[in-house]
């Protein structure tokens, strides 16, 4: 009987199978019992994930580091840092005086457009 | 818009209803995924509500890039391999050394032979399929069932495309094989 069926026929007979491949039959309830678990779990407006807990931990260890060296260091580096910073603050407010304003209306723009989109998106979970 | 982007819109503002009625449409092809992999009815049953109760809390997170039902598959396969940790791995293996030209015939064919092909035939062909492993069967309802395309199903799956066509060639060479004991057993019960 084998000998009668080329591979174009077993094709089609295993693509029949395939296609006609019955769904599972589906028991009865699953829209209660999933609607009973949602109600006892409102879905939460804001989550941490679990990258957000790391980015914190390492964030913080870095914080942590970056103070742990500066008060490390010794009293003549951290007088000199602290010139250091003057000069180039006092050099900032002479030449750059004018990135300050420019900064502050560009910074006030981007939440300007960033607040329109928000109120333009459908608001969540005002339950 | 249509009415399911209406219906996931109500959803994700927290309508129960709306999602209720997104339950109503999708549970059948989510829990006959999970049934066609972990083979239990209860797992698969349990493996449905806790798509659905994940796919809630997330909702917020849905944008609408995909296909809800494709969004919910990737749910769904998430927790499968959560479930049967062999078989993200068994997917993998299977490779993408094999690119088969799949031929996939449109309409039955009007060949005589077609008479040959009975419902008992078709029958132990499911069997057959039943008996797959649950990386075959997982993409066999993938293409069959659930009717993704090779690539939403790579996506889907984070597969190369050739391993998904890999997958699906090694899947009916199973079966090819199980047809040709079939026939075999056929013959030999005639002679």
């Amino acid at each position: 009987m084998d000998d009668l069926l080329n591979p174009n026929e077993q094709n089609l007979i295993i693509e029949d199978a395939l296609r006609s491949y019955p769904m599972a039959t589906m028991p009865k309830g699953v829209s209660e019992l999933v609607l009973a678990r949602i109600r006892t779990e409102p879905a939460p407006r804001f989550q941490f994930t679990r990258n957000d807990y790391v980015l914190a931990v390492v964030l913080s260890l870095v914080l942590g580091a970056m103070l742990f060296a500066f008060q490390s260091l010794p009293p003549h580096a951290l007088i000199q840092i602290r010139i250091q910073g003057i000069l180039l603050w006092q050099s900032f407010l002479v030449n750059y005086r004018w990135l300050v304003p420019l900064t502050s209306i560009m910074f006030g723009a981007s939440l300007a457009v960033f607040a329109f989109f928000q109120l333009l998106r459908p608001q969540r979970f005002e339950q | 818009m249509d009415n399911e982007q209406i219906l996931i819109q109500r959803a994700q503002k927290g309508d129960h209803t709306a999602f209720a009625a997104l339950v109503d449409e999708h549970q059948r092809y989510v829990y006959n995924l999970a049934f066609r992999v972990v083979k239990d009815e209860n797992e698969a049953l349990d493996l449905t509500q806790e798509t659905f109760v994940r796919a809630w809390t997330a909702l917020p997170n849905f944008r609408g890039n995909s296909q809800f039902r494709t969004w919910l598959y990737r749910i769904v396969t998430n927790l499968c391999y959560n479930r049967l940790p062999t078989l993200r791995r068994s997917l993998a293996d299977l490779g993408d050394d094999v690119l088969p030209d799949i031929p996939e015939p449109e309409n039955a064919p009007t060949n005589p032979a077609r008479e040959f092909e009975s419902n008992e035939t078709r029958t132990y062909l499911h069997h057959a399929i039943n008996g797959l492993d649950a990386n075959y069967k997982l993409l066999i309802s993938l293409r069959y069932q659930d009717e993704l395309s090779y690539d939403e199903i790579a996506s889907l799956l984070n597969l190369p495309l050739g391993t998904v066509k890999t997958g699906l060639f090694r899947a009916k060479e199973r079966l090819r094989i199980a047809l040709a004991n079939y026939h075999a057993e056929e013959q030999w019960t005639i002679s």
